[in-house]
C-alpha cells in the first residue's frame, strides 16, 4: 500500500515536473549548501590537522619577538635567540622528547646548469625528531660534523627530482648559496601543506654550517621542542618561559621579548574557526530550507484544492481520512526528498570541485548524506502535514461537487 | 418475524441553514427499500433527491430521524465507519462519471478495492472481470480522455460492482448522455438487477428511463409524493 501510494505520488510528480522542480528549488539550495559545506569543512579540518601532525605532534616553537596579541601587529625582536637558549633549555627542561634549535633561509641551489630556489635549514640532529622527518637513503650528519660545520646536506624529494632525476644524488655535489657541499641523505617525501607549500622542496645541514656559509650569524631563528607523551603542551610551555626568561634575563617587571607557540593550539584554532564558518553558513542554509518547506505546503495546498474533486471520489467509495492524509503526506515527502537527493548531487560536486581547487582532501560523509536525506524527508512531512490535513478532512459530497 | 429492509427511513429529516436561511431539505421522510428493489428517485428539482441519495448512500446523516442500513443505525456512525460501510456495501455512479483523470480505466475501477488492502494482483483480475460485465474489454488501458461518454459511464458502473456491493446508487446516471446511449445504460443496469440481485436507487429526471425501475418514488418540497410499483411488477 505504501509502495502504491509511493508510485501515484512519483506520477504526480511527473505530471508537474516544472511546477515541482520550482517548488524544489529551497530546498535543492538549501541540502546543496550544507552539504558542500560539511563536506569542504571536514575536507579542510582533516588536511589542516594532518598538516599540523605533519610538523611533529606534540610541538612547541620558540621564537624572538614578543608574543602576538590580537589586534596589534606582531613585534620583531631585535633580540634573536642563541646557542646559550638551546643549551639551558637542554640543560633544564624536564619532559620534552626532543629540543632542537634551527634556521632557515630561501636559496637558490644549483646544480650544472640547473637551479632552484630552495628552503635551506641548518639544524642539529634533534629537529629530525622533533619534527618527525626520516632519511630514506643515505644518513643524517653526525654530532662531528655539527661540530665542525662539515660541508654536507640532505635533499628533500623535489631538489632530487630537479636535479638527478630519479637517480640517487647521494655522492654528488650541489653548490647552496656560495657554498658547495656534498648530498649525504634523502629526506623522505611529505607532500604539499594545505596553504600549497612543498615540503621536499629542502635542503637540510648543520646549524653550524648553515650559519656560518649561508646566513653569517650566529642566530638561532627557532627552538623546536617536542614534548614527550605524559607531558602536557601547556605546562611545558610555561617551563620554557621560565628558562628563557632567565638565560636572557629578563626581569619581572618585564615582558617577554620572544614566544612560545603550541602547535596544537594553532590546529585547534583553526579547526574551530573552520567549524564556526561551517555553523554560521548552515543557519543561511538552514533558512532556506525552511523557505523550501513553505514552498512544499504551498504546492501542496494547491495540489489539495486541484484534485478536490479526486478526494471526494475517493472519500465515496471508502478511503478513510488517514489514506488521504498518507496519500498527501507521501506526496510532500517524496517531493522534498526528491529535492534533497537532488541537493546532495548538487552538493557533492560543488565539495569535489572545491577540493580539486583547494587541494584539500574530499571528504564525503555517508552520515551527512543519510541526515540530509532524512532531513528533507521531516521537511516534507512537517510542512506537508497541514494541507494533506486539510485534504483528508473534506466533506465528500462538497468534494464531489467542486468544479 | 420478516428480514428487515435493507433500507429505512424512519421520520428523518435534513436540514441546513440557520434562522431566516433555514431549509428542510427532507421533511420527515419514511420509506424502506428491499433488497434486491429497483428503485427510482423523482421529483422537480430541488425537492430532496440528491439529499436522500446522499443518506442512502451512507455519505451524509440526517439532522433529525434514524436512517437504518442493513439493519444498522448507519445515521448514527461516525466518518470512519461511514467509508467502512460504503467500501463494503455501496457503489456509486455519479452523472458526471467522476473518474479519476489520466488514470486507464482498469485502474479507476481497482480504486475501491486498493482501500480494502487487496493485493495488486487480485485487484487487476477482478478489476478486469468488472469491465469486462460491462463490456468494456479491450478498453482496460484507455484513460477517460480516451473514452465517449457512454464508456466513461460503464467504467464508473465497473468501480461501482467491482467490490460486489449490496447496494448501487446513481445519482441521474443517463444526464449526460444521449438516448440511445441513455438506454444502453439502464440494459446493462437492469441485468446487474435480474443477475446478482444488487439493489438499486437512481434518481432521474426522465421517465422513460424511470421506466426501468420497479418502484418508483416521486419528492416533493422534502417529502414523499408518491409511491408507484410498475403495472405490470404490481
Ligand atoms: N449543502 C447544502 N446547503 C444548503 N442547502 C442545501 C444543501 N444541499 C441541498 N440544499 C437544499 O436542499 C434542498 C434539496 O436539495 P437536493 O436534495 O439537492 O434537491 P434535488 O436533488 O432534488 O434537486 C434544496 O432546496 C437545496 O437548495
Ligand atoms: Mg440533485
Amino acid at each position: 500500500m505504501l509502495l502504491e501510494t509511493i508510485r501515484l505520488a512519483l506520477r504526480s510528480v511527473r505530471r508537474n515536473v516544472l511546477r515541482s522542480f520550482l517548488t524544489l528549488l529551497g530546498i535543492v539550495i538549501g541540502v546543496a549548501a550544507v552539504i558542500a559545506m560539511l563536506t569542504i569543512g571536514s575536507g579542510t579540518t582533516a588536511k589542516v590537522r594532518s598538516d599540523i601532525s605533519a610538523l611533529g605532534s606534540n610541538l612547541l616553537t620558540v621564537r624572538s619577538g614578543r608574543p602576538p596579541t590580537p589586534g596589534q601587529p606582531p613585534v620583531r625582536s631585535n633580540r634573536p635567540l642563541e646557542d646559550k637558549d638551546v643549551t639551558a633549555l637542554r640543560a633544564h627542561l624536564l619532559g620534552a622528547r626532543a629540543i632542537s634549535g634551527a634556521s632557515q633561509k630561501t636559496v637558490t641551489v644549483v646544480s650544472g646548469t640547473e637551479s632552484l630556489s630552495v628552503s635551506v635549514t641548518g639544524s642539529d640532529t634533534g629537529y629530525f625528531d622533533a619534527r618527525n622527518l626520516a632519511v630514506i637513503d643515505g644518513r643524517l650528519y653526525s654530532d662531528a660534523e655539527i661540530r665542525s660545520g662539515a660541508n654536507v646536506c640532505l635533499v628533500g624529494e623535489t631538489v632530487r627530482q630537479q636535479f638527478f632525476g630519479s637517480a640517487s644524488p647521494l655522492g654528488s655535489t650541489i653548490r647552496v648559496g656560495r657554498m658547495s657541499c656534498d648530498i649525504i641523505g634523502l629526506l623522505e617525501p611529505k607532500g604539499y601543506t594545505g596553504f600549497g607549500q612543498d615540503q621536499d622542496n629542502v635542503v637540510m645541514m648543520p646549524l653550524t654550517t648553515f650559519q656560518r656559509r649561508i646566513a653569517g650569524n650566529r642566530n638561532i631563528e627557532t627552538i623546536y621542542v617536542a614534548a614527550d607523551d605524559a607531558t602536557p603542551t601547556s605546562e611545558l610551555q610555561t617551563r620554557i618561559e621560565d628558562i628563557i626568561r632567565d638565560t636572557r634575563r629578563i626581569t619581572a617587571d618585564k615582558e617577554d621579548d620572544f614566544n612560545v607557540r603550541d602547535m596544537t593550539q594553532i590546529a585547534d584554532a583553526m579547526a574551530s574557526a573552520t567549524s564556526t564558518m561551517t555553523g554560521m553558513l548552515s543557519a543561511v542554509a538552514g533558512v532556506s530550507l525552511l523557505v523550501g518547506g513553505i514552498g512544499i505546503m504551498n504546492i501542496m495546498l494547491v495540489s489539495v484544492t486541484e484534485r478536490t474533486r479526486e478526494i471526494g471520489i475517493r472519500l465515496a467509495i471508502g478511503a478513510h481520512e488517514k489514506h488521504i492524509l498518507i496519500q498527501f503526506l507521501v506526496e510532500a515527502t517524496v517531493l522534498s526528498v526528491l529535492g534533497g537527493l537532488i541537493g546532495i548531487a548538487i552538493g557533492l560536486a560543488l565539495a569535489g570541485a572545491a577540493s580539486l581547487a583547494l587541494s584539500i582532501p574530499f571528504a564525503p560523509s555517508l552520515a551527512v548524506v543519510l541526515m540530509a536525506v532524512g532531513f528533507s524527508a521531516l521537511i516534507g512531512m512537517v510542512f506537508g502535514f497541514f494541507p494533506a490535513l486539510r485534504g483528508a478532512r473534506l466533506d465528500p459530497i462538497e468534494a464531489l461537487r467542486h468544479e | 418475524m420478516a428480514e428487515a429492509p435493507l433500507i429505512s427511513f424512519e421520520k428523518v429529516w435534513k436540514t441546513y441553514g440557520e434562522g431566516e436561511a433555514r431549509v428542510h431539505a427532507l421533511a420527515g421522510v419514511d420509506m424502506s427499500i428491499e433488497r434486491g428493489d429497483f428503485v427510482a428517485i423523482m421529483g422537480p428539482s430541488g425537492s430532496g433527491k440528491s439529499t436522500s441519495m446522499n443518506i442512502v448512500g451512507c455519505l451524509d446523516a440526517p439532522t433529525k430521524g434514524r436512517y437504518g442500513f442493513l439493519g444498522i443505525d448507519a445515521g448514527r456512525l461516525d466518518r470512519t465507519r461511514r467509508a467502512i460501510l460504503r467500501n463494503l456495501h455501496i457503489g456509486f455512479v455519479f452523472q458526471g462519471y467522476n473518474l479519476l483523470p489520466r488514470t486507464t480505466a482498469a485502474e479507476n475501477v481497482e480504486l475501491p478495492l486498493i482501500y480494502r488492502g487487496m493485493a495488486s494482483g487480485e485487484r487487476r483480475k477482478l478489476a478486469m472481470q468488472a469491465l469486462g460485465e460491462v463490456g468494456l474489454e479491450g478498453r482496460e488501458h484507455h484513460t477517460p480522455a480516451e473514452l465517449s461518454g457512454g464508456q466513461q459511464q460503464r467504467v464508473a458502473i465497473a468501480r461501482a460492482i467491482v467490490t460486489r456491493p449490496t447496494l448501487l446508487v446513481a445519482d441521474e446516471p443517463t444526464g449526460n448522455l444521449d438516448t440511445a446511449r441513455s438506454h444502453e445504460i439502464m440494459e446493462l443496469m437492469t441485468r446487474l438487477n435480474a443477475d446478482y440481485g444488487l439493489t438499486i436507487v437512481m434518481v432521474t429526471h426522465e421517465p422513460d428511463i424511470a421506466a426501468y425501475a420497479r418502484r418508483t418514488i416521486a419528492f416533493r418540497d422534502g417529502q414523499i409524493a408518491s409511491d408507484t410499483l410498475r403495472a405490470e411488477a404490481a
